[in-house]
């Protein structure tokens, strides 16, 4: 925080009164009346060397120029010219986790010096680089690329470090370059988690060399991932300032395992969950998490710490009614729930021992509370309500119930995605603090290339400014307006976002009409 | 794909023998049909013959042309990308049987890279399996985007080895597609679409060789096209930043040469044409009865002329939109604010004109202005049920309402388009792919010489329901169907036959970032019912 007086320009009435469009909203800006033109060679300076920052340069030069300006020289037609950006950054320290500085600071004079752009990490920089691309305008009358509102000063955090969504490509695949234009997509929002259900019951399309038959459990030959595609979109979701938490889902949604290792299955008629008796399981788990996780923290395909291990809908039948696994849980006077705890807490063990934090889903947390290791996270998907449980019992937690933040639930309006307050009944600083945040969910049981942009945007971006914006930013009213200037944006850079008024989600435009109204 | 290495090397054209080895490859091919073995390519090639070895194509592989065009240039390096899309290892195994294609050979028989209806997009392909390279001939630049498409399709992934492969090689394709103009229409006046979703359009256009962009750029809804001439008509836009600056219309149409797309721009007039009065509120009757234009006043004519001199740059192959053929619309034409506003009435009255009068007069000045700048006047299929053969013989007429009429069109000499709505309007959302499939254009027209009067066919996509989040899923796989009818030989015509090859298109869409929707659901844009294979959606 640069100023208190900063803090008393922030606030709810805020974007109204400044004509304010910028999504999400920033914690702070104060802003002027004055309107600056871009020069034709407008240029981004910075003493900083970073290839990705330098990326992250070109893309936004080309989504400035858009609409290429007129050049009119160092005269702006009696408009005050700006020059430059001058991006200036703290640390030459790329490591991106959940603690990665995020925050910049963003000053545009309105004296033509040259806007100026500071934050600790380069990931802030992303960022702020976002919010001055949304700060400028094509004016279409001047043919000059216009910056209102001058002199600027943004100062801007997110509110929690986790701000995900999570993408189902068991479902369906969802081809490699159709995850990077995700990717793209999330930065405009200042997502950044990608939460990576690679796989689920129904298929299984990543490659493990280390256990090579695994992808056989793919839908086809070709929808798969081979691990250079993983490395490709873990490397291209880092330069662009997202983290990628992948899941394997277990031992619930696992059937897709048995194709390529019939062993780990309770039988051929009855798949799932993973057979806990089985010295395969484990053998198989740990040569999968020890070659995902390169063994040690930070290391390998995927260095994200927070490693997601799924845990939801564990039906125990297939155990009862495989004869093996009962006689095996009976030698052990193993209850159901004492099989289940046993395959959590090896997976937990395992993925600890390679220096991650293991993410579960909320069955994991309801069926076994405090017994649970206090380096687990919970993630809350069946009631808002337990998540107040979690972090009162000391665990870490993430929000995405099912009510609010699923995007498959195309029922769910947009509002309802922004008004979802993790915080919501959760009143101690320290419990708030160990909310990580939040994501939405993609499931993908009718999502494909054909309609997952249509179904993730913009409902995904209600959600992005709850868990980056202050909490206090929670007038739909005033949103609406602004929400649906973004969605305009994402369609001006190639993202087809569906209409923000419809009454289903991803349903086409009634009938003719600007892209603002619908 | 980091590891794709280009190497450029000036390789002696062997010009001489060029034609004549094409001719002995042509004579050696199997007829289309009577070539039989799953074949993935989309449109299906008029002839090839193949075998049945393997080839890798290793992460040494280059393309090579002694061709300085900067549009084969641009075209490579798509290609690249788009084959390689999954990073092959380094062929490790050395003694392995398998053959390695080393490079691909592009060779151009002329440096022309003029774009218009006759442009001759032949091309010739052999991949021999004796580690020698592919070779790519064509005429022109043109011909050998389509080759590249064609050999893209053929390099598959092949995950078990993680190698890219050729399989049933040796390959020689024979190539050219069976009609010259191959479109897709898009409205950007129901609906704008963002010069991003332009560009991606155009891209999947090059994967099915459409050939055609017949941008429907205004309408009654809005005019988001800037005139430098005529300054107040995009003031008709939807909203303000919802207009194609100037320099946007030449990125567009620069950008759809560089894949050989012409771009075919229609003014809807004087019909569909509410949007202009926004502007120049005195081209159009009355405030409250704003469209068709006004043809009683100077006005009218005075921007019609400034607007397509501009967009002509008034003169063959100039300006703005270099196309030969100019869409004049001439559709829907209800002239009912004619007869309701006096000052018409007066004119009609004074000419002695009926309303039909009028019409024919408005469109036979713009038919005058365009015809002037070097244009073909394209107009709708109303024009000739209106006024037949007394039209100009320039005219070229777009059937949409009755596939019937084409064959009237054709008897009397003019050339045709064909669009007929009841199975290629991409908005009739319950339109099947069979239906789009099976549309033949010469259906009826048996005359060998009215045939070539038959320039193609196009695609509508009417906005009306139609933004960037819906356009892709409502165009694609459906679009792909009448693409090949209009590529292929007459009689690839077996559906139960070409449906997996589309379903295998569609997902080699999905591949390159194209939404096509699943082609098996019962309406256009669907959904995918459940989890399933690309492959079997």
């Amino acid at each position: 925080m640069k100023s208190a007086l900063l803090a008393v320009a922030l606030g709810v009435g805020l974007s109204c009164a400044l004509g304010v469009r910028l999504w999400p909203m920033p914690q702070a800006a104060a802003s002027g009346s004055t309107k600056l033109a871009l020069r034709a060679n407008f240029t981004f300076e910075t003493e900083f060397e970073s290839p990705c920052l330098r990326r992250a340069i070109a893309k936004y030069r080309d989504l400035l120029l858009i609409h290429e300006p007129w050049d009119f020289g160092t005269d702006g037609q009696g408009v005050t010219t700006l020059h430059c950006l001058h991006i200036a950054v703290g640390t030459e320290d790329e490591t991106l986790q959940l603690e990665t500085d995020e925050a910049y600071v963003l000053s545009v004079p309105d004296d033509g010096t040259c806007a100026v752009l500071k934050a600790g990490t380069v990931y802030g920089a992303l960022h702020g680089l976002e919010t001055f691309s949304q700060l400028v305008i094509y004016d279409f009358e001047s043919h000059q690329n216009i910056l209102p509102g001058a002199p600027w000063f943004i100062d801007d955090y997110p509110r929690f470090p986790h701000r995900g969504l999570l993408l189902d490509t068991s479902r369906h695949f969802q081809p490699v370059s159709v995850i990077q234009r995700l990717i793209d997509s999330m930065s405009y929002a200042k997502l950044n988690v990608l939460h990576w259900h690679a796989i689920d019951s129904q298929s299984f399309p990543l490659e493990s060399t280390s256990r090579p038959k695994l992808w056989t459990g793919a839908w086809s030959p070709t929808e798969r991932y081979t691990k250079l595609d993983i490395a490709n979109v873990v490397q291209y979701a880092k330069a662009s300032g997202v983290r990628v938490m992948i899941e394997f889902d277990l031992p619930g949604h696992a059937a897709s395992w048995c194709d390529g290792y019939p062993d780990v299955c309770p039988s051929d008629e009855c798949r799932e969950p993973l057979d806990p008796s089985a010295n395969a399981t484990y053998e198989l788990l740990t040569d999968l998490l020890k070659e995902f996780t390169g063994g040690a923290a930070e290391q390998g395909i995927l260095p994200e710490n927070l490693f997601h291990l799924g845990g939801d809908e564990v039906n125990t039948y297939c155990w009862s009614s495989t004869s093996r696994i009962a006689k095996w849980m009976e030698d052990n006077n193993y209850t159901t729930d004492d099989a289940y705890k046993l395959i959590v807490d090896r997976a937990h063990q395992l993925v600890s021992s390679f220096g991650r934090f293991p993410v579960n889903w909320e069955e994991v947390f309801l069926h076994f509370g405090e017994q649970l290791d206090h380096r687990s996270i919970i993630h809350v998907w069946l009631n808002h309500d337990t998540l107040a449980e979690v972090v009162a019992a000391g665990y870490r937690g993430i929000l995405s119930n099912s009510d609010s933040w699923y995007l498959d639930y195309l029922n769910t309006p947009w509002q309802n995605f922004y008004l979802n307050e993790p915080c919501e009944a959760i009143w101690k600083q320290e419990d708030q603090d160990r909310v990580l945040g939040g994501e939405v969910c993609m499931w993908g049981e009718t999502v494909d290339a054909s309609d997952l942009f249509s179904t993730v945007w913009p409902r995904a971006a209600a959600a992005a400014e709850r868990l980056w914006s202050a909490r206090e930013v929670c007038d739909t009213t005033e949103a609406e307006l602004r929400l649906a200037w973004f969605r305009c944006l994402l369609a001006s850079r190639g993202i087809g976002a569906a209409p923000l008024r419809n009454g289903q989600a991803r349903a086409a435009p009634p009938g003719p009409g600007p892209c603002t109204t619908q | 794909v980091a590891t794709q290495t280009f190497r450029w090397v000036r390789v002696h054209q062997h010009q001489t023998d060029f034609m004549e080895r094409g001719r002995q490859l042509l004579a050696l091919l199997c007829a289309a049909v009577a070539c039989v073995g799953a074949v993935n390519l989309w449109p299906q090639p008029q002839q090839w013959s193949n075998g049945t070895g393997t080839l890798v194509v290793p992460p040494t592989f280059t393309v090579i042309t002694d061709s300085t065009s900067k549009i084969l240039e641009n075209a490579i390096a798509k290609y690249m990308n788009l084959m390689f899309v999954h990073e092959p290892w380094e062929a490790a195994d050395k003694r392995s049987a398998v053959v390695q294609l080393p490079s691909l050979e592009i060779l151009l028989n002329s440096d022309d890279e003029t774009l218009q209806l006759e442009t001759d997009e032949t091309y010739w392909l052999t991949i021999p399996v004796d580690g020698s390279a592919a070779i790519i001939k064509a005429n022109n630049v043109y011909g050998a985007l389509h080759g590249l498409e064609t050999f893209s399709q053929l390099v598959v992934y092949d995950f078990p080895s993680h190698q890219n492969q050729i399989s049933n090689a040796p390959w020689s394709i024979a190539d050219y597609p069976r009609f010259q103009h191959r479109g897709l229409l898009l409205d950007t006046s129901r609906h704008f679409e963002s010069v991003q979703v332009i560009k991606r359009v155009i891209d999947s256009m090059t994967y099915a060789k459409l050939n055609v962009l017949h941008w429907h750029v205004v309408d009654s809804q809005s005019f988001p096209f800037e005139s430098q001439s005529e300054p107040n008509l995009w003031n008709g836009a939807w909203s303000p930043s919802e207009r194609y600056t100037h320099q946007d219309l030449l990125n567009v149409v620069q950008y759809a040469k560089e894949s050989g797309i012409r771009v075919m721009i229609e003014f809807d007039i004087p019909g569909h044409a509410a949007s202009w009065c926004a502007g120049y509120p005195t081209i159009c009757p009355r405030a409250d009865c704003k469209e068709p234009l006004d043809p009683s006043v100077q006005d009218t004519y005075n921007v019609l002329h400034n607007l397509f001199q501009e967009i002509t740059g008034g003169s063959q192959g100039k300006g703005i939109f270099p196309e030969n053929l100019l869409h004049l619309g001439g559709d829907e034409v209800d002239t009912t604010c004619w007869s309701t506003t006096q000052h018409i009435e007066d004119w009609m009255s004074q000419n002695n004109f009926t309303t039909d009068d009028a019409y024919m007069y408005i469109v036979e000045q713009a038919h005058d202005m365009v015809s002037s700048f070097g244009r073909y006047p394209v107009n709708w299929e109303e024009v000739f049920n209106h006024f037949g053969s007394s039209l100009d013989s320039r005219s070229i007429i777009h059937v949409w309402l009755d596939h019937a009429t084409l064959a009237k069109v054709v008897a009397a000499g003019y050339r045709g388009i064909l669009s007929n709505n009841d199975v290629w309007y991409l908005d009739h959302l319950w339109v099947p792919w069979q239906d789009f499939y099976m549309n033949e254009p010469y259906e009826g027209i048996d005359d060998a010489k009215q045939q070539t009067l038959v320039i193609g066919g196009e695609v509508c996509m009417w906005g009306e329901t139609v933004d960037a989040s819906d356009l892709f899923n409502t165009v694609w796989p459906r679009a792909a169907a009448a693409a090949e009818r209009l590529w292929s030989p007459r009689e690839v015509n077996d559906t139960e036959a070409a449906q997996p090859r589309l379903m295998w298109f569609r997902c080699l869409l999905n591949a390159r970032d194209i939404g096509a929707a699943p082609v098996l659901t019962a309406e256009g844009r669907d959904a995918p019912p459940g989890p399933g294979d690309c492959y079997a959606q």
